[in-house]
């Protein structure tokens, strides 16, 4: 329950740095409230996966990560270099959207559908495998668990705690009826962006010259 | 002195007589000679004719308000004025307190930053979750203190609305400026949806400023730094802010205003001023477009300078939300259709007490927020003549 | 009805000339109600935090703020800690300090600074610390913030 309670303790911060990605998904798709929980759970998968992955690698790491900073900065970097390349794809491909027919019809709806999940579940995975604070407190913690399994045990608990924060965003599917809020979320994802394609190009750099 | 308008029959009241003018001008006389003076006349020649020079050119304008029955260009007149001298006054200042205009680590760590209202959308989440605000500067007490500019913030939101990006804020003359330089616009055709932008810029800072506890867009965006202050450059991501800053700066202050004669910073960018147009909502004063009188001619879709005046908002008798009350779209209406308006009253008929009611506030507004900034700058230059500098 | 929301109508707009002269004229007054109403203080993340102890020299003083390591909600794992020597026309070339910011009687970290350089040199003896973030002469003194992070 150590994980769970930390993912509760930590999981508000979790959401104010994840609904920077998050809400301007949602809001630039415009979707009902249903439909933007399937797209929380998407999402939420895809960090399920990230965080899965890392408490692989944080067993495997144990104490070393947390204190080399070179390979922090390059983990975290590298991180927000997909991050926001994902995001700034997203609000220029959906954007290029222009006839609201387009995507309608045959193996083209297919593919952007699918491409659709894809890119929530690459998302979520993207901000499971960023190295947030509330993170680097549960991979610090997970890497002194001693098996596997208390690893990824660890980490399912944490992710579940974390979660209960997020569940409140689907509810901007009730403001869809402000006809506007597709092009703002979209424009403010690509903002958003653009300011972590810097961050992590720096911290990628930095990292690289240390 | 009145015209009737041709087409429509109905009597528009435009102009006053000289005399009519001077009394409705009285009050407003009275009420600059108070707050300007704080009442006590300067005593120090200088500084008397500073102030005689601020007085007389305010009064001027608004009796000319009156009398002509035109607002932009007396207000831009002021404005403009207002944003030139705000620059000349608060980078004389920075020179005087710190030796330039950039913000020294010493500053910042002292918490004496000057706190402007574009932070304000920013410091909100924070302070609602933390009790905090996410800014180096004072909160009451020294130079432009965060509480001082929230209470001006507040009274400017009771009484202009998004008025306050026409007739307060002290950054909105420049790209106002530059939208009046060329006679005709050499780019015509702006998408819509850009209209949206500052929207997003809003939703982008407000969550990025609540996520890591500092003000994104002072640090990153803000196209005024490059006429105020700015951090100085010590680091590879401050030298990257700055060449953000200062392009947004030359491209939507000066380039764009140029080219499309728009306020391209204040309808397409700022984040605050998005915002504040949330508070056209509560506020009592609007501008309305009497479908009635309305000939469809389109003047004023063309000349509003914040793209609020849409061919879909005419229909609907209303500028769109993010009107700045400029008067643009009133003074060059041919028939008297668009109007300022007093909500909860009627569309028709008292169209000057409703124009007058709305120029009082926001023309006392500008009056006493920029008067000793004008004064302030005025001097300045007056010192720079006499002596070789301003400081 | 119509008559009384053109009368609603006409005070209120009277009633925003007087607002506009409230604001002004009453500036002082609503800023000192505004701030202590709210009670907001500035983030520590620029404050530096609150002081917690003050170490007596003779001459100068070391002042230790609290370790800041506020977040949104809840708390980051990266902070600082901002400490002070104070005041700046009674500072020694060189000072030696050792810190003890847990309160666990141990040195968290050593700090030396030559005041006549503008240098600081940092020895971590904690986790911890990480490395110095700024060192600035203020009109008061010289202010420190060291860079920490969270061990568990």
């Amino acid at each position: 329950m150590q994980g769970f309670f930390l993912g509760l303790s930590s999981g508000a911060v979790c959401a104010a740095y994840c609904a920077p990605v998050l809400i301007p998904y949602l809001l630039g798709e415009g979707r009902s409230v249903l439909q933007n929980f399937s797209a929380l759970l998407q999402f939420l998968m895809g960090r399920l996966l990230g965080y899965l992955s890392f408490a692989v690698f944080a067993w495997g790491i144990h104490t070393s990560l947390p204190q080399d900073i070179v390979h922090r900065n390059l983990l975290i970097g590298a991180a927000y270099v997909i991050l926001s390349g994902l995001l700034i794809f997203y609000s220029f491909f959906k954007a290029g959207r222009a006839c609201p027919s387009a995507g309608d019809q045959g193996i083209d709806h297919r593919l952007r559908e699918s491409r659709s999940s894809l890119f929530l579940l690459s998302m979520g995975l993207a901000t499971g495998l960023n190295l947030c604070p509330p993170f680097l407190l549960a991979v610090a913690t997970a890497a002194e668990q001693a098996s596997l399994l208390q690893s990824v045990l660890f980490f399912l608990t944490f992710f579940l705690g974390t979660s209960v924060f997020l569940i409140p965003a689907p509810f901007l599917g009730l403001l869809r009826g402000f006809s506007p809020l597709p092009v703002i979320g979209k424009m403010a994802a690509g903002l958003i962006g653009a300011y972590y394609l810097f961050i992590g190009a720096t911290m990628l750099a930095g990292g690289f010259y240390r | 002195m009145t015209k009737e308008h041709p087409s429509q029959g109905k009597t528009v009241g435009v102009r006053q007589s000289p005399g009519k003018s001077f009394l409705l001008a009285l009050p407003m006389m009275l009420l600059t000679l108070m707050m300007m003076s704080g009442g006590k006349i300067p005593a120090d020649p200088q500084r008397l004719f500073v102030f005689a020079v601020t007085y007389l050119f305010f009064n001027l304008l608004f009796f000319l308000m009156i009398h002509t029955g035109k607002t932009d260009r007396y207000r831009a007149t002021a404005f403009i004025t207002y944003a030139l001298l705000f620059i000349v006054s608060f980078i004389s200042h920075m020179f005087e307190a710190r030796g330039s205009m950039s913000l020294s680590e010493e500053k910042i760590i002292l918490c004496e930053v000057p706190f402007c209202h574009l932070v304000i959308p920013m410091t909100l989440i924070p302070a609602a979750l933390t009790k905090t605000i996410i800014f180096p500067g004072m909160i009451t007490g020294g130079f432009a203190s965060i509480a001082s500019m929230f209470t001006i913030w507040i009274g400017a939101s009771l009484s202009l609305g998004r008025g306050w990006c026409s007739w307060g804020c002290f950054f909105g003359g420049l790209d106002d400026a530059f939208s009046r330089i060329l006679k005709k616009p050499l780019l015509r055709k702006i998408d819509p949806r850009w209209t949206y932008l500052p929207w997003a810029v809003l939703l982008a800072v407000v969550l990025t400023a609540a996520a890591f506890l500092s003000p994104t867009y002072c640090t990153w965006l803000c196209p005024f730094k490059t006429v105020t202050e700015f951090q100085a450059v010590t680091s590879f991501k401050i030298l990257v802010q700055t060449i953000i800053f200062v392009s947004l700066f030359i491209a939507l202050v000066i380039v764009l205003p140029l080219l499309t004669k728009r306020r391209t910073q204040c309808s397409l960018f700022c984040p605050f001023g998005a915002m504040q147009g949330l508070t056209n909502r509560i506020n009592v004063f609007d501008v309305r477009i009497d479908p009635h009188i309305c000939t469809n001619c389109k003047r004023c879709v063309k000349a509003c300078p914040t793209l609020s005046v849409t061919e879909e908002s005419v229909r609907a008798g209303r500028p769109l939300m993010s009107c700045m009350k400029c008067g643009t779209c009133v003074d060059v209406c041919p028939s008297g259709a668009a109007a300022f308006h007093v909500r909860g009253t009627p569309v028709e008929g008292n169209r000057n007490i409703k124009r007058l009611l709305f120029l009082y506030a926001a023309f006392l507004f500008l009056a006493i927020f920029s008067g000793g900034t004008i004064q302030d700058g005025l001097s300045r230059i007056i010192r720079l003549i006499t002596t070789g500098s301003m400081i | 009805m119509k008559r009384a929301r053109n009368i609603a109508g006409y005070a209120w707009a009277v009633a925003c000339v007087v607002a506009v002269l409230a604001t002004f004229i009453g500036n002082d007054y609503f800023s000192a109600k505004l701030a202590s109403a709210t009670g907001v203080t500035i983030s520590p993340w620029y404050s530096g935090g609150e002081i917690v102890r003050s170490i007596d020299h003779g001459a100068y003083r070391t002042v230790i703020r609290r370790p800041v390591f506020d977040g949104l909600i809840g708390e980051r794992k990266e902070g600082f800690i901002q400490i002070e020597w104070q005041p700046v026309t009674a500072l020694p070339p060189v000072i030696e300090d050792g810190i003890d910011f847990t309160g666990d009687g141990k040195e968290d970290f050593a700090f030396r600074l030559d005041t006549i350089a503008g240098r600081g040199t940092l020895t971590p003896r904690n986790p911890s610390v990480i490395a110095v973030e700024t060192l600035v002469k203020v009109n008061q003194g010289w202010v420190a913030r060291i860079q920490l992070r969270k061990v568990s």
